[in-house]
């Protein structure tokens, strides 16, 4: 794989994992229960 | 008077004599340097914390050389390059910091005892309160990263060197040194070096580049937002599944992510006594060795290395890089939010914890004495850190892939 394309793949695949991350810990708030501000989370 | 005895007598400066011109030169040239350091440290126009004992570090290390066995030239500091068990033995009894560098340097313990101690610091509410918003302004603020690895391998750097040099963008001063160690350990002390020098330069080059990138009148924005009052309970949780997700997903940067969630945990869960044990002691233990150890390995033969001069201009370019794209991503996030956020909270994704958060409270605040960006700012800031982790663990998973 050629570096260009190697670090295209290697930002996408850190930012996909942020996501992730992200996303898991705002749907087991909604799974804890309690109702959400914009982005989510408990007010 | 003969020259045998001013060398008895006077080692360090008869050394200067007998070396190559070129090292000798760059010796006396890195202990002006090593006063610099130290003396803008103490100004606090660099961060003291490091600067000053790196600075000492450097101006020992380079004054200090003596006449070993044999009519070699050495210090009583340490010795990277040992790698022979016998001699390390031997070697640990005579050089001070040896034991130091080789139980805790170069397996990098430091550098997760410094992100330890990084982690009891971070709030988790902040990044709890606007978890999207934080979360894509640092992955934004992450770019110079990857620009610096393309730009590293076509200045003639191998790809492992290329992306160790490159994690500087992630202006994470742990994660350059874990990073370095695991990818290029004959490059880490200058790549080192040159992370903790531009880090401590960040303070003074960010604000411009926010004034640049933010006209005036976007600049003084107030945020409004729900603060989420979230339960300890929940935020333990949230502490846990994250660190579990990323050492699952990550395992080459678990230590790491370990380290920086246990901090975060022991904050939550209120254990006073390792509270205090971890942000005083071992954070600032982990800190003075770090600043001391980097210094005493910046000797003029290391950094005399060609491949030097690519890492000074490779890491300001990561930095910059990351800086323009985090704000681009502040601007970003205004659009989508309709004009209910503040652009200059971009700088705060380059994850300098608390430094970028600080730099953007204080650009809102010179326009509006009323500002308060702050909050959001440091959840920028630990979503960066958590994203650094993330490319630091890319990284060292898969930079094999280059061809």
């Amino acid at each position: 794989m050629s570096v260009e394309a190697y670090a295209g793949f290697a930002y996408l695949f850190t930012a996909a994992i942020a996501l992730f991350m992200i996303g898991a810990v705002v749907l087991l708030n909604k799974i804890m229960g309690g109702n959400s501000n914009g982005e989510g989370m408990d007010q | 008077m003969d020259t045998n005895i001013v060398a008895t007598l006077f080692p360090g400066i008869a050394s200067l004599f007998v070396q190559d011109p070129v090292i000798a030169g760059a010796r006396i040239a890195l202990i002006i340097f090593g006063f610099f350091l130290a003396y803008l440290g103490f100004k606090r126009t660099l961060e003291p914390l490091i600067m000053v004992p790196m600075g000492i570090g450097m101006i020992c290390i380079n004054c200090g050389v003596l006449f070993l066995d044999g009519g070699k030239l050495g210090t009583l500091f340490l010795d990277p390059l040992i790698s022979e068990p016998g001699a390390l033995v031997d070697i640990m009894q005579i050089n001070f910091l040896q034991p130091i560098y080789n139980l805790t340097f170069s397996n990098s313990l430091v550098a997760c005892l410094v992100f330890m101690g990084v982690g009891a610091m971070c709030e988790i509410s902040f990044i709890l309160a606007n978890p999207w918003t934080s979360i894509i302004i640092a992955i934004f603020a992450e770019a110079g990263t990857f620009v610096t690895l393309i730009l590293g391998v076509h200045l003639g750097l191998t790809p492992p060197e290329a992306a160790a040099v490159a994690s500087i963008g992630g202006a994470d001063g742990p994660m350059v040194l874990f990073t370095s160690l695991m990818l290029a350990p004959h490059l880490f002390v200058p790549i080192s070096v040159i992370a903790y020098l531009y880090l401590s330069l960040t303070y003074a080059g960010y604000p411009a580049l926010v004034k640049m990138l933010v006209p005036k009148k976007y600049r003084g924005n107030d945020i409004w937002f729900d603060a989420p009052e979230v339960p300890k309970t929940k935020k333990f949780i949230f502490i846990l599944v994250c660190c579990a997700l990323l050492c699952i997903l990550l395992p080459m940067a678990a230590p790491l992510i370990m380290s920086f969630f246990l901090g975060m945990a022991i904050k939550e869960a209120e254990i006073v006594p390792y509270q205090d044990l971890i942000e005083n002691t071992v954070l600032y233990t982990g800190t003075l060795m770090l600043g001391l150890l980097l210094g005493t390995l910046c000797e003029a033969s290391t950094l005399l290395n060609p491949k030097v001069a690519p890492l000074i201009v490779l890491g300001v370019l990561a930095l910059a890089v990351s800086g323009i794209v985090g704000l681009l991503g502040g601007w970003v996030v205004y659009w989508f939010k309709k004009g209910n956020f503040n652009p200059v909270v971009g700088i705060a994704g380059v994850s300098c914890v608390p430094t970028t958060a600080k730099i953007a409270q204080h650009a809102a605040e010179d326009e509006d004495p009323f500002a308060v960006v702050m909050p959001v700012a440091m959840g920028a800031n630990i979503g960066g850190v958590i994203v650094s982790a993330i490319a630091c663990g890319v990284f060292i998973a898969t930079i094999g892939m280059v061809k």
